[in-house]
């Protein structure tokens, strides 16, 4: 199938001391494999909440109150990852699933240096390859033995490769754990350190930061918006293959390094053949980079549909709304009319009846339910009926 | 929500806060009616010192006279810890008083003018601070001779320190706000600045950290009392009445606790009351501070 | 290659100002200590020239050989070059100089520190960060509850309550003082080497384990009562920053990549928390010094927090006087250590930017 993400019937509440917030309201998104969804919506809408929602990454007082995310595993069988214990749901967060944040410079912790936070992910997800990579270059040292440093590290050396074979073997070991908690003793994994190092360095070049040797020692208040993002970006994907999710990366960026980090994961798609759900608010973005879009309100999905479809052809008025928003030069904007609904009293029915033109009498007592009306093109909306009996997809 | 009935649900959250309030209250009510609770006796001159009902060294446990029993020298122990609830308000509610508003007078100008001022400011500081609060207490007080006054005296001196860093240190963070430089725009006069907007924004921290050390201030001060270095003997001071019990805490020799009420009943009221302090202080950081009670 | 150079020279450049930043620190608290004592009149004052029990005797000639009478400023000069002599007074209650008293009685405060200030901290520390990690969790509730009542606790009365039961409902469980009679002989004996003051490591050394034994008997009660109110606050105040600290970007981030929970809390979470905690430590260690003095003073423990008591209540001057200096001058070494901790745990810290 080529589905990745499936998600039905998605409810988040947040439980206030002012009241129960519905952030989400039975959200179904459907991500497929290899592809840019884009998650596009004003602030308040929800988005973020989904995304963090599918790393269940939900803190109290927040709490995901019903529906089901299904995601596609390697063995062409799907888990409801809402389902999984937390101890399997964290062996899939950074290694399948993996998410970057808004702010670049929160995101990284400031008394670690980059090269620590990289191989930090590394060594914890790509254990084994690394294990084998070090291996490898012990194998190789061994071999060329016929300086007198050489002969002189051939114990230690030995005793390494034994230790990192015995991890190879059993991951789980007590002896290596134990050594690695001892401060003088644990160089002797450094082995495992180098290895990993080279993977980061190879990250950071992949994410075409310039001398990333330099950088690996470096802390992140050294580094500038653009460069730190690149970093997350490398930490994101030196795991993960499968699902990226960003939530808004480039809003805090300048608009010249915006455009680099929207070139760079264009490229790194392409590379990586993940897929990527792109929350953003901006609309030029999404056109640039997503294949599909899907447009959120208030905690529903409104509209998906291809990109092309949705800037062409928007059918919901709250898409059409949005794409008349966006200020043209030489032409007045249009703003939308109204606010935001405040979280904690929802508009009754479809939410964004008070605030529509087309408003009917059913849409202030039924909230639409999201239709397929034309191939690839969903609608949440009492406008448009679609097939009799469709079911939504 | 409105500014009350945020303030009541913060109140309700947190049961402790509630204990807290009850507790000064109760400490309050005691002190304000404290003749009417405990009476000076007629022709007693002083009614903070505390009446003798005869010189025997040996403390009497509590009996119908005296309802809490007598200390060393037969000081009445009732007396002693009713009066001397007015003693512990006095000293906190002065010593704070005072380091208040020599620390935000002295602290804002620091902190607004900055340059040389702040720096002598700051090595002012630093060498009331170099110095063991307890040791320059005691150093004052056996200069200017024992008595209630100059343990306040010593402590203000010794705390002043302190808050004048606070309150410098955050108004030096309010002071690069845009709204300070838009007060500077319209051509507000400095000192209209600092009490009209960089005070009243920077005032919360030091106020909490202020109702936190009401407690702190009067154990300094029972501690200065029970080392002898401050009130005259007999006065109605906690600390005081504790360091009567020194003698008397290992009991006879059969039983251990025959004075207990020598040692435990001060030591309660002195322990209550500075809880409630703290329990009072904790509830006013939890509303007043905003990111804190947000959740 | 020169960038590295450059930072290792910044670093002792920067040791160096420090320290020499000591020397205004120090005259202005001597400075303080001399405004003190003209608070008091000539005969006291000419004590703190006094270094035997004979100039005792001729007081008056030392009023007059030290210009007790003459101006302020010339009177801080004599003052301060005794100082540099190494003349800091005679304690008059113990009866020798009093640099030979710090380095008498230093010893045993240091036996009560070494095992008070690693309780302190370390379970200070860990205690706030599992409240923090498990908030709204029995184990916080304990721990907060545990933190504002000891915070309350008058340390003296704490120690008296202490004595009351464990020294004497117990019969002696926990004595107080250092030793007991019989091991203080042996202490003083011929055959016993005090090698280094502290009375549960010159046990050790001269292998004799019951004064080991019984040292460690005598220090229970101190280090609790010295403790208990210490470890409140350290608690509260890791909570707090432990709390803070959980709700940034970056712990977020941590629990995304997949780390198990006690990595995000113990690696992630708890460096960061733990930099507040060491903005007070200079306070913290002002507090100690507070703690020590009435903690020895309650069981007769004599070290120099005793030593300060006794001088403070028997009038003794110049005792307390070097008292003094003797702690500032470590206060402000402890700020620098504390500072330098700071530049290595806080790589924003730029060394020389000044608090």
């Amino acid at each position: 199938m080529a589905e990745l993400v499936r998600i039905r019937d998605l409810a988040v509440k947040f439980h206030t001391y002012e009241g129960v917030v519905e952030a989400l309201d039975g959200v179904n998104l459907t991500i497929n494999k290899g592809e840019t969804l884009g998650l596009v919506g004003e602030t308040g809408s929800g988005k973020t909440v989904t995304g963090l929602a599918i790393l269940r990454l939900i803190m109290p007082p927040g709490r995901i109150e019903q529906g089901s995310i299904l995601f596609a595993m390697d063995d062409d069988g799907y888990v409801d990852l809402l389902k999984l214990t937390e101890a399997d749901m964290r062996s899939i967060r950074g290694s399948q699933i993996a998410m970057i944040f808004q702010e670049p410079g929160a995101a990284l912790n400031p008394v670690f240096s980059i090269g620590e936070q990289l191989t930090e992910g590394i060594l914890l997800h790509r254990r084994q390859e690394v294990v084998n990579l070090a291996i490898e270059t012990i194998d190789k040292l061994l071999k060329n033995t016929s300086d007198l440093k050489g002969h002189l590290l051939r114990p230690l050396r030995l005793f390494k490769r034994s230790l990192y074979k015995s991890i190879r073997e059993k991951p789980n070991r007590l002896l290596p754990r134990l050594i690695g908690r001892i401060p003088g003793v644990r160089i002797v994994l450094n082995g495992l350190q180098e290895e990993a190092e080279n993977i980061a360095v190879s990250m950071l070049r992949e994410v075409e930061i310039p001398d990333a040797n330099r950088i690996m020692k470096q802390f992140p208040h050294e580094l500038s918006g653009g460069m730190k993002q690149r970093v997350v970006i490398a930490m994101a994907l030196s795991c993960c293959s499968k699902l990226l999710i960003a939530d808004e990366p480039t809003t805090s960026l300048d608009v010249t390094i915006q455009v680099q980090i929207i070139e760079l994961l264009k490229k790194l798609k392409k590379e990586f053949q993940s897929s990527l759900l792109y929350i953003t608010h901006n609309l030029g973005v999404a056109a640039e980079l997503c294949d599909r879009v899907a447009v959120m309100y208030a905690g529903n999905i409104c509209e998906v549909a291809s990109v092309l479809d949705i800037f062409k052809n928007p059918l919901h008025p709250y898409t059409k709304a949005l794409m008349l928003a966006v200020p043209k030069p030489g032409e007045e904007p249009h703003a939308i009319g109204g606010f935001v609904p405040d979280a904690l009293s929802l508009p009754s029915g479809c939410r964004f009846h008070p605030r529509c033109q087309q408003a009917m009498d059913v849409c202030k007592q039924t909230n639409p339910q999201l239709i397929e009306i034309a191939s690839g093109h969903l609608i949440a909306c009492h406008l448009f009926k679609g097939e009799q009996g469709a079911s939504s997809r | 929500m409105t500014g009350f009935a945020f303030i009541w649900y913060n109140l309700k959250k947190s049961p402790l806060s509630i204990v807290g309030i009850v507790i000064v209250f109760i400490f309050a009510m005691v002190a304000i009616f404290a003749p009417l609770i405990a009476p000076t006796p007629e022709g007693h001159y002083n009614p903070y010192m505390i009446p003798r009902a005869g010189y025997s060294p040996t403390p009497e446990p509590p009996n119908a006279e005296h309802i809490f029993g007598t200390t060393q020298g037969q000081y009445d122990i009732l007396y002693g810890v009713i009066w001397g609830t007015r003693t512990a308000f006095q000293i906190g509610i002065s010593v704070i008083g005072a380091v208040l508003i020599i620390g935000i007078t002295l602290g804002s100008i620091a902190g607004y003018f900055g340059g040389i001022i702040d720096e002598i400011l700051m090595r002012i500081t630093d060498i009331f601070l170099a110095f063991p609060a307890l040791i320059l207490a005691m150093a004052i007080t056996i200069a200017l001779g024992p008595s209630l006054t100059t343990i306040m005296l010593a402590l203000i001196i010794v705390s002043w320190p302190s808050y004048a860093r606070l309150v410098r240190g955050d108004i030096l963070s309010i002071r690069e706000e845009d709204f300070i430089q838009a007060a500077r725009g319209a051509g507000s006069s400095n000192f209209r600045i600092i009490i009209r907007h960089v005070l009243p924004n920077s005032i919360y921290p030091v106020l909490i950290v202020a109702s936190l050390d009401i407690g702190a201030v009067v154990l300094s001060a029972a501690a200065l009392s029970f080392l002898g270095l401050g009130v005259p003997e007999g006065y109605a001071d906690w600390g005081q009445m504790i360091s009567f019990s020194r003698n008397w805490i290992v009991g006879t020799a059969n039983n251990a606790f025959a004075y207990w009420y020598t040692v435990v009943i001060p030591g309660v009221f002195i322990f209550l009351f500075v809880l409630g302090w703290n329990l009072l202080g904790d509830a006013f950081r939890d509303i007043l501070d905003p990111r804190l009670s947000r959740r | 290659m020169a960038l590295e150079a450059n930072i290792a020279m910044d670093f002792s450049t920067y040791l160096i100002r420090r320290l020499l930043l000591l020397i205004p620190v120090l005259i202005g608290v001597s400075i303080l200590i001399f405004a003190i004592l003209q608070f008091f009149s000539p005969v006291e004052r000419a004590m703190l020239f006094v270094h035997s029990p004979q100039q005792f005797g001729r007081i008056d000639e030392i009023i007059e050989q030290y210009g007790l009478d003459d101006p302020i400023w010339k009177q801080y000069l004599t003052w301060i070059t005794q100082i540099f002599h190494g003349n800091f007074g005679w304690s008059q209650v113990v009866g020798m100089p009093t640099l030979k008293a710090i380095g008498t009685f230093l010893p045993a405060t240091v036996e009560l520190a070494i095992f008070a200030t690693p309780l302190i901290v370390l379970g200070g520390i860990y205690l706030g960060t599992k409240a923090a990690a498990h908030k709204d969790s029995f184990i916080d509730h304990i721990t907060r509850v545990v933190a504002i009542v000891g915070w309350s606790l008058p340390t003296f009365w704490l120690g008296l309550m202490l004595l009351m039961v464990f020294y004497g409902f117990f019969s002696g469980l926990f004595p107080p003082e250092r030793l007991s009679t019989a091991m203080n002989a042996v202490v003083h004996s011929a055959e016993f080497t005090r090698y280094t003051g502290v009375n549960f490591l010159d046990g050790i050394l001269n292998w004799q384990w019951n004064v080991t034994f019984d040292a460690l008997r005598h220090l229970v009660l101190p280090v609790l009562t010295l403790t208990v109110v210490m470890i409140a606050f350290i608690m509260r105040l890791m909570r707090s920053s432990m709390l803070e600290t959980l709700g940034k970007g970056y712990v977020l981030t941590a629990r995304a990549k997949g780390l198990p929970e006690n990595i995000v809390i113990n690696k992630h979470a708890r460096r960061n928390a733990m930099i507040p905690v060491l903005t007070i430590a200079g306070y913290l260690f002002a507090s100690i010094v507070n703690g020590v003095v009435i903690t020895e003073s309650i069981f007769n423990y004599k070290g120099l927090g005793w030593w300060a008591w006794r001088a403070a209540v028997t009038l003794d001057i110049p005792s307390i006087l070097a008292f003094a200096l003797f702690s500032g001058t470590l206060f402000v070494l402890t700020n620098l250590v504390v500072d330098l901790l700071y530049a290595r745990f806080d790589p924003r810290v730029r060394l020389g930017a000044s608090a």
